[in-house]
């Protein structure tokens, strides 16, 4: 099959193109004009903006702790309109289904869920799997397990830690690391109810950021793409900036990405004592090359923070909207369900949502900023069209901050600072530097010989509308959105790394649970028959 | 080998599939009932249910709700089997079925054992709440009390725990003064229920009393929720749908309803005209006193109280062919590898193959 996309304004920061042209796709890669051959299919897309498939980074979509929160409130998401015939259960509220079809009807083809502990991962993986249309991938979660605080007490090197990461990673099928407030819920199984960086966990008499250099370094060894991706201490409470700088600096010029920095970026200035902060963050992430971050923005609305910073979200449960959560001390990592609701006359809320929008700005380098809402924690992925109207007008949050406490925006920047992203910066922040990021050279970008994970999109004075509904929308060269309705379902993969490692791990491991747990470390691996459909999985290279 | 039959009589697993197809789709409420089935075996069967706009239960929904409805009034807090046997240094044991619904419990615990997470090595302190005759026997010093109406037991050890006055025998008040100072000083307790003695008030008493130990210690709890992979059922349904079991597709899109869509009642009250009931853990029989027509995947063996008009004998997970399932010896949904692999088919092969008698519909 061959695709003619005619006269389109084609937006590829990779291949430098900002410009009225031509894009070819051959089944399911991007080709160039094929000089003689006719198309089988031409789209006249004169008018229209033509990027890469959106890839996001950072989006709890599957996992027990996103399905503890579906069942958690069933009253949050009751249906009303029947499904297309062709996208069967798309119209059911949260459902894997719904997710995937909505994802792709914006215009994105990729999409990362973070935080998978191993433990949980065979149920992660059948929930990727039953999400269409797009691409996947889940990162692994490391960093309160007893093995590896275990090795890191008795002093047993990078290797043996570095072996370790990589099988937990093969077993549980991820494509990165993720470390969520490293030694926190540990130390909240004893009790902890306040936990910072230089911490002790007890039992493993280990900082929290001895915790997070030696998960550093076992990602720098692997060669995994993607840099250890860290859920900080003290997220969420006043005057937590310090913390974040402190983390900044604590990645010792090394590769650290920088989980929801919004959630960091608090002040404890002025007469609630709660302020932004953001600008002194964003000026320290612009002066640290090796950090990259994602935003974590908040929108005005019903919520629910799934996370399995057990600690952090104990101790928010009080603030519960309703009053209703799930507290999970889990194997190592466990995590906490709790509904929210960022209301636009509070005070906190106003100052949270004017952080993740100075944070857009301030931050100069599209390359090392990542476009997310830690959906569902700051708000769903819904709103990001809406975000994307707020980052692109000035005007646009002109109007949305008069709406707000004029006191809370007192207590930011927001209102002095002018800049308009343009449709370039948009395509390398959640196209092509994404894709970087992640170490997957076959997308993010419209080359020739990439994979044809296209969207075009209706540019006009609604910026919302143009990314809520994409003209065309493109996976693996099939056209499955039109006009921001999904056509059909087909069936991405999963994508993983498999990193090289000494075996002899293995067999300690298996040793290990067997004494310790009782059970055999087998029952957690992901085994591909397991799933439903075949192939469900798709290697990306560890080299850098 | 599993057998196929219509009526009675032996027939071809394909024969069985397209009459099932023709009994189902000629229903105008049909129930999938049951629903014992491993995390494949439920996805096809919610995704027949949508396609025949029925509803879709599990046999096991009174337990199930027990613990998700105060989940989604109250909320919980939960810990692992494993997390359990390695740091908990209290347990408080509720119920007196609990070695009876789960017999490795006490291996899988080993309350016998110093925990060795624990800051502190010493034994453990164990409390059973309502142990009936055989529950707390043999498993080191286990502290008992005893209780005729859990309610206003768990009441009054929340009241005391809380320094609160209550109003009862000194004996029971010494005893749950006792019980309260256990839990109060406990460095990482864990309450363990089940059984069909808890039902969602007593289960709710327990949260509170778990989360107010939380503002000074760690407490938490571990369900044994119920067989039959309820729990790994409610899983497929939650990501499949949003919502548990006990939801239906009579509209359309998925509707959850604890009430409206409990499938023995649908059945009983005329609502629903046609079952298909899947039981693949053992041989239990649909439930319901009404003779509607029928098609069953179940265990051999199974005695029904009227022969169904199709059924089929399925394999079971773990023991004839591999399957993802929830386990209660991990608390999470694992891998379970064929011990006797046989020929017998899976639920999801056969609810595949009924399906495919429905005519065209997207691949899912």
């Amino acid at each position: 099959m061959l695709i003619h996309l005619k006269g389109g304004h084609i937006v590829d920061p990779v291949n430098g193109r900002d410009e009225t042209g031509d894009l070819w796709i051959e089944n399911d890669r991007i080709v160039a004009a094929p000089p003689g051959k006719l198309a089988d299919e031409v789209h006249d897309v004169s008018g229209k903006t033509v990027m890469a498939g959106a890839i996001d980074i950072h989006s709890h979509i599957a996992g027990g702790n996103v399905n503890c929160a579906r069942l958690l409130l069933p009253e949050k998401h009751q249906n009303w309109l029947p499904n297309p015939v062709a996208l069967p259960f798309s119209t059911a509220k949260w459902s894997t289904f719904e997710t995937g079809t909505i994802y792709a009807s914006m215009g994105f083809t990729t999409v990362i869920e973070p935080a998978i502990v191993p433990h949980q991962a065979l149920q992660a993986h059948l929930e990727l799997s039953d999400i269409p249309i797009i691409d996947k991938g889940m990162l692994t979660v490391l960093g309160n397990d007893d093995f590896l605080l275990s090795l890191l007490r008795d002093g047993e090197g990078p290797a043996a830690v570095a072996d370790y990461v990589a099988s937990a990673v093969a077993a549980s099928n991820g494509l990165g690391v993720k470390c969520i407030n490293a030694g926190g819920a540990t130390a909240f199984k004893y009790n902890a109810r306040t936990f910072s960086l230089d911490d002790v966990v007890p039992f493993y008499d280990l900082t929290s950021r001895q915790i997070v250099e030696a998960l550093q370094r076992a990602v720098e060894d692997l060669k995994i793409p993607h840099p250890l991706h860290l859920h900080a201490n003290n997220l969420g409470i006043p005057g937590n900036v310090a913390t974040a700088l402190a983390t900044i600096e604590a990645a010792r010029g090394e590769r650290l990405h920088f989980a929801h920095l919004q959630f960091y970026s608090y002040g404890a200035e002025g007469g609630h004592g709660f302020s932004s902060a953001a600008a002194e963050l964003a000026a320290a992430v612009n002066a640290a090359p090796n950090v990259t971050i994602d935003v974590g923005q908040v929108m005005f609305r019903q919520t629910v923070t799934v996370s399995a910073d057990v600690l952090r979200q104990f101790n928010g449960s009080e603030m519960a909207s309703p009053k209703k959560s799930v507290i999970h001390d889990g194997d190592g990592d466990g995590g906490g369900i709790v509904p929210y609701f960022y209301r636009e006359n509070d005070f906190a809320n106003a100052v949270q949502w004017a952080c993740g929008l100075e944070l857009f700005m301030l931050i100069d380098d599209p390359w090392r900023i990542f476009f997310t809402t830690d959906h569902p924690n700051g708000a769903p992925f819904t709103t990001y069209p809406e975000i994307f109207a707020l980052i692109m007008s000035r005007d646009a949050r002109a109007e949305a901050t008069a709406r707000l406490p004029q006191e809370a925006v007192a207590m930011t920047t927001l209102p002095s600072i002018a800049r308009e992203y343009n449709l370039n910066e948009i395509a390398i922040m959640t196209r092509a530097a994404p894709a970087k990021l992640l170490g997957l050279k076959d997308r993010g970008h419209l080359g020739e010989g990439g994979l044809a994970d296209i969207a075009v999109y209706s540019p006009g004075k609604d910026l919302a509308k143009m990314f809520r509904f994409a003209h065309l929308v493109f996976k693996d060269g099939d056209l499955v959105v039109r006009d921001g309705r999904g056509t059909h379902y087909r069936w991405g993969n999963a994508l993983k790394v498999n990193p090289g490692y000494d075996k002899a791990i293995d067999r300690r491991l298996a040793g290990y649970y067997d004494h310790h747990f009782g059970n055999s470390r087998d029952l957690f691996t992901v085994k591909e028959h397991l799933l439903p459909r075949a192939d469900a999985f798709r290697e990306v290279a560890c080299a850098r | 080998m599993g057998e196929a039959r219509i009526n009675g009589k032996p027939v071809s697993l394909a024969a069985a599939a397209e009459r099932a197809a023709e009994i189902l789709s000629q229903a105008r409420m049909p129930v999938i009932a049951g629903l014992g089935t491993d995390a494949a075996g439920a996805r096809a069967s919610i995704l027949l249910a949508e396609k025949l706009r029925g509803a879709y239960d599990h046999m096991h929904s009174t337990r199930i709700f027990a613990d998700l409805d105060v989940m989604r009034q109250a909320g919980l807090m939960v810990t692992t089997p494993n997390e359990a046997r390695l740091r908990a240094d209290v347990f408080l044991f509720i119920g007196k079925d609990l070695t009876k619904d789960w017999p490795a419990m006490m291996e899988r615990l080993s309350p016998a054992k110093i925990p060795p997470f624990d800051l502190v090595h010493e034994p453990r302190k164990l409390l059973w709440i309502a142990p009936g005759r055989g529950g707390a026997k043999g498993e080191g010093l286990v502290e008992t009390l005893d209780s005729s109406d859990l309610h206003a037991t768990l009441a009054s050890l929340r009241a005391r725990a809380a320094g609160r006055a209550v109003n009862c025998a000194k004996g029971t008040l010494r005893k749950l003064d006792e019980f309260a100072g256990v839990l109060k000083n406990a460095r990482f307790g864990v309450a363990v229920w089940g059984g069909d003695g808890l039902d969602s008030l007593s289960i709710e008493m327990l949260h509170g009393l778990i989360r107010d130990l939380n503002k000074t210690t760690r407490f938490s709890g571990l369900p044994l929720g119920a067989g039959a992979n309820a729990s790994g059922v409610v899983q497929t349904s939650g990501w499949m749908t949003g919502f548990p079991v006990r939801t239906s597709f009579g509209r359309g899109f998925p509707e959850h309803d604890t009430w409206r869509f409990d499938a023995t009642r649908m059945i009983e009250s005329g609502e629903a005209d046609t079952a298909l009931w899947i039981s693949a853990y053992g041989p239990e029989a649909p439930p319901w006193r009404k003779n509607i027509p029928l098609v069953a995947l179940a265990s051999p063996q199974t005695v029904f109280a009227w022969e169904p008009q199709v059924c089929v004998e399925i394999g079971c997970p773990g023991i004839d062919h591999d399957g993802a399932e929830f386990a209660r010896e991990t608390g999470s949904i694992v891998g379970s590898l064929a011990s006797h692999r046989s020929q017998a088919p899976s639920v999801a092969d056969v609810v595949s193959q009924i399906s495919k008698h429905l005519g065209e519909t997207p691949k899912c």
